[in-house]
């Protein structure tokens, strides 16, 4: 199996496996009690969280463990908005381009009575110059926006963005699950109030993250329940979980410079031979990209039915975040690029990272032309097939 | 030879899965697929569903993985709700008796599948609907099923040849109860799983609350008799299908009496005696013909269901005009309903059809 999916999860990093089982074995106290069982188990989560402190820059006491991403764009986006909205800020800024955690985050508050502004992005994704700026108000709360987007892999000045949301009064979060492990993360010197990150897509294991919230700033929790995390976030704690997250931050940043130069020559390479497809294009910056995201497009071939033919032949790929894929309908990122119906529903991402080598992008490249073009040729001619965009049409006729 | 790759659509009910493990058992490449049609995410209809439901679809996933072959689920949301649901509550409103699921196969089911086991390779679409399907010369032949208490060949008439020629129904030569055997003997945990019923987007049955709540409720007004002389107020239009007895009173002397009429500009529903509801002649339009070449000798002759386990009339089909056809029934039917669709056979064999547009 080739595995070319990196920004939906990411495989255990060498290491990392071992050091869950034998945290599984081997810290079996709850991290919460007094006895020598529990001294064990709290112990091995404050190592690991000192990992994951200096994994992002920060100071331990600015890490609250979360069970992963949509767990802590939550905690972070409304336990911040709802701070800000007791100072009577009830405004929140994100953009058309965000995570369904932290897009479904957002609605929630709204449906609560916060105003929302969503920003408009250009064609290629990039936030215009001002706009952040032009929508910021004296009421404005919150402004959450990526660091990363998940389906482009477009990297946002995060720094620029958060000084102008500080130069109205508003706190900055950043969603920096895909952008970790990939650029190196200094979320203080980026200037944020907190940032989202998540195990799993730097190689370590599934449903665990954490939230990182800048000294000094109150977040309440979701849960009502325990004192866990500084009564931040209820419940008894992942031990094995927080260990092996502990585990692969430490690897990512040992090997972080040395692979984000491999993987963007992959890129490169992957992306020159995929550009030669006819009819295929590249969405995104050209520029501000993580190293190993691509999405792509292949006009008239249906994302879905592209990364379901690679699929058969053992190739894996998505066409946008798991959480909202299995889908023929138009990507939503792909629908505020400006794309119509037919366009958003092409997207096929191939995300390469740390286990990625030279033989799979060589395998990918193999079969992809071939894939492409069986797909193109199966639908267009069928009676009673209407692409989703032709039938919204066909009614306003 | 090597294995041929065959796309099997999988409902999550005992049919597709047992299709799929036939097709598996000889030697198939078997790739599944699950249209996703309905979306009540979050509410109990969401577990529950009779079809096409997250539960139908995770027994379809269960089947793929207890066979060991893939299964992929296409979302169809927002096309089906467009193609289906809404043309259902219009039709309701405008006072006919729609057929969602001839409509979905028609109009929404078989293009996408068909488009997918052509994308992935495959040499065949194949389906657990009861039919049979055979080439015939440059044409193709869709038949009725073995089993005739199952035979839905009469949902399956809007199918053109381009699309029947990609399909294939394993079970159209068997009875449903040899494909419980099947599926017992493959140890499927859908093999007593119970038909399904109702409308898949309306599992609780309830189709007037549905229609209802869509913006599909007709117009209010009187319950009349064959005369005209009012028997009283009625709730909206919609609530009646022609052939209905419950909620429509019965004469001074206890004589039954039924819908006969529904007229949804006037909120008039003209019910009267059974025999009110006997009609010889209907107007079909939408004609289609499942053979390649259309038919050339007119008028035509041929057996004409009107419902799905209603039993085929004898019956001349008139030369099509502009608008449809007028097809005259060798002896008259009960329960024309504008809306359903007409099936044209001959013998066993579908030959076309069309949509009811009224009785006479």
């Amino acid at each position: 199996m080739v595995y070319l999916d990196h920004n939906a999860t990411s495989p255990l990093r060498p290491g990392v496996g071992e050091a869950l089982a034998r945290a599984h074995a081997e810290l079996t106290g709850n991290p919460s009690s007094v006895h020598a069982a529990g001294r064990l188990a709290r112990d091995a989560i404050e190592r690991a969280r000192a990992r994951v402190a200096d994994f992002v820059g920060a100071l331990r006491e600015e890490i609250v463990f979360t069970s992963g991403g949509t767990e802590g764009d939550n905690l972070a986006v409304r336990g911040l908005a709802r701070g800000a909205a007791a100072r009577g800020r009830r405004h929140v800024i994100t953009s058309a381009l965000e995570h369904p955690a932290v897009t479904g985050a957002v609605a929630a508050l709204a449906e609560d009575g916060f105003t929302v502004t969503r920003l408009p992005v250009a064609a290629d994704g990039t936030l215009p110059e001002g706009a952040l700026e032009a929508a910021l108000r004296d009421d404005t709360g919150l402004v959450t926006l990526a660091l990363a987007n998940h389906e482009l892999g477009n990297v946002y000045p995060v720094t620029a963005l958060a000084a102008a949301a500080h130069a109205r009064g508003a706190l900055f979060h950043t969603d920096a699950v895909q952008a970790a492990g990939k650029l190196a993360l200094d979320l203080p010197a980026l200037g944020v109030d907190a940032a989202t990150v998540s195990a799993h897509k730097i190689g370590g294991p599934k449903a665990v993250g954490a939230v990182f919230v800048r000294r000094g700033l109150d977040l309440p929790p979701l849960l009502a329940g325990g004192h866990q995390e500084h009564e931040r976030r209820p419940g008894t704690e992942n031990v094995a979980g927080i260990v092996g997250f502990g585990e692969a931050c430490q690897r990512a940043t040992a090997a972080r410079e040395e692979e984000a130069a491999r993987v963007l020559a992959l890129r490169r390479r992957l992306e020159r031979a995929l550009l030669a497809v006819p009819g295929a294009r590249i969405f995104g910056a050209a520029e501000a990209r993580l190293p190993g995201t691509t999405l792509i497009g292949f006009a008239g071939a249906p994302g879905q039915l592209v990364a379901i033919g690679l699929d058969l032949e053992g190739i894996c790929v998505s066409t946008g975040a798991a959480c909202t894929s299995g889908s023929l309908e138009p990507s939503p990122v792909l629908l505020a690029l400006g794309l119509g119906s037919d366009g958003a529903a092409e997207g096929v991402r191939i995300s390469l990272g740390w286990s990625t080598t030279e033989s799979d992008v060589d395998a990918l490249l193999a079969v992809l032309p071939g894939v492409v073009a069986r797909v193109r040729a199966a639908g267009d001619d069928l009676p009673g097939w209407t692409a989703p965009g032709a039938l919204a049409t066909l009614e306003q006729a | 030879m090597g294995r041929t790759r065959v796309a099997v659509a999988m409902s999550g009910g005992v049919d597709s899965s047992t299709a799929a493990a036939l097709l598996l058992e000889a030697g198939h490449d078997v790739v599944g697929v699950t249209l996703k049609l309905t979306d009540a995410s979050g509410t109990a209809a969401s577990i529950g569903g009779r079809c096409c439901s997250p539960r139908d679809i995770d027994d379809a996933r269960a089947t793929a993985a207890q066979l060991g072959f893939p299964h992929y689920v296409l979302d169809h949301t927002a096309a089906f709700r467009r193609a289906v649901i809404d043309d259902f509550v219009a039709e309701h409103k405008a006072g006919r008796t729609p057929n969602p699921c001839v409509r979905c196969n028609e109009k929404l089911k078989f293009g996408p599948l068909v488009r997918f086991a052509r994308a992935i390779g495959a040499a065949q679409l194949a389906t657990g609907h009861y039919a049979r399907v055979a080439r015939d010369g440059d044409g193709v032949r869709l038949s009725r099923a073995v089993d005739r208490d199952k035979d839905q060949s009469y949902f399956l008439f809007g199918l053109t040849p381009d699309v029947l020629r990609a399909v294939t129904f394993p079970l159209g030569e068997r009875t449903k109860d040899q494909v419980r055997a099947i599926a017992r003997r493959f140890g499927l945990g859908n093999a007593d799983k119970p038909d399904s019923q109702q409308i898949c987007f309306i599992p609780d049955g309830d189709h007037k609350a549905f229609v209802e709540a869509r913006g599909g409720a007709g117009p209010g007004g009187e319950v009349v008799d064959e005369h005209g002389v009012s028997l009283g107020a009625h709730g909206g239009t919609h609530r009646f299908t022609v052939g209905q007895r419950r909620g429509v009173p019965a004469t001074s002397d206890g004589q039954r009496r039924f819908v006969v009429r529904i007229d949804a500009a006037t909120g008039r529903v003209v019910v009267g005696p059974r025999d009110a509801l006997l009609n010889r002649t209907l107007r079909v339009s939408d004609l289609r013909w499942t053979a390649t070449a259309r038919p050339h000798a007119w008028p035509l002759r041929c057996a004409v269901q009107i419902r799905h386990h209603a039993l085929a009339t004898p019956a001349w089909v008139a030369a099509p005009d502009t608008t449809g056809s007028t097809v005259t029934l060798d002896e008259p039917a009960v329960g024309v309903a504008p809306g359903q669709a007409a099936v044209f056979y001959d013998g066993d064999r579908v030959v076309g059809g069309g949509w009811i547009e009224e009785g006479a």
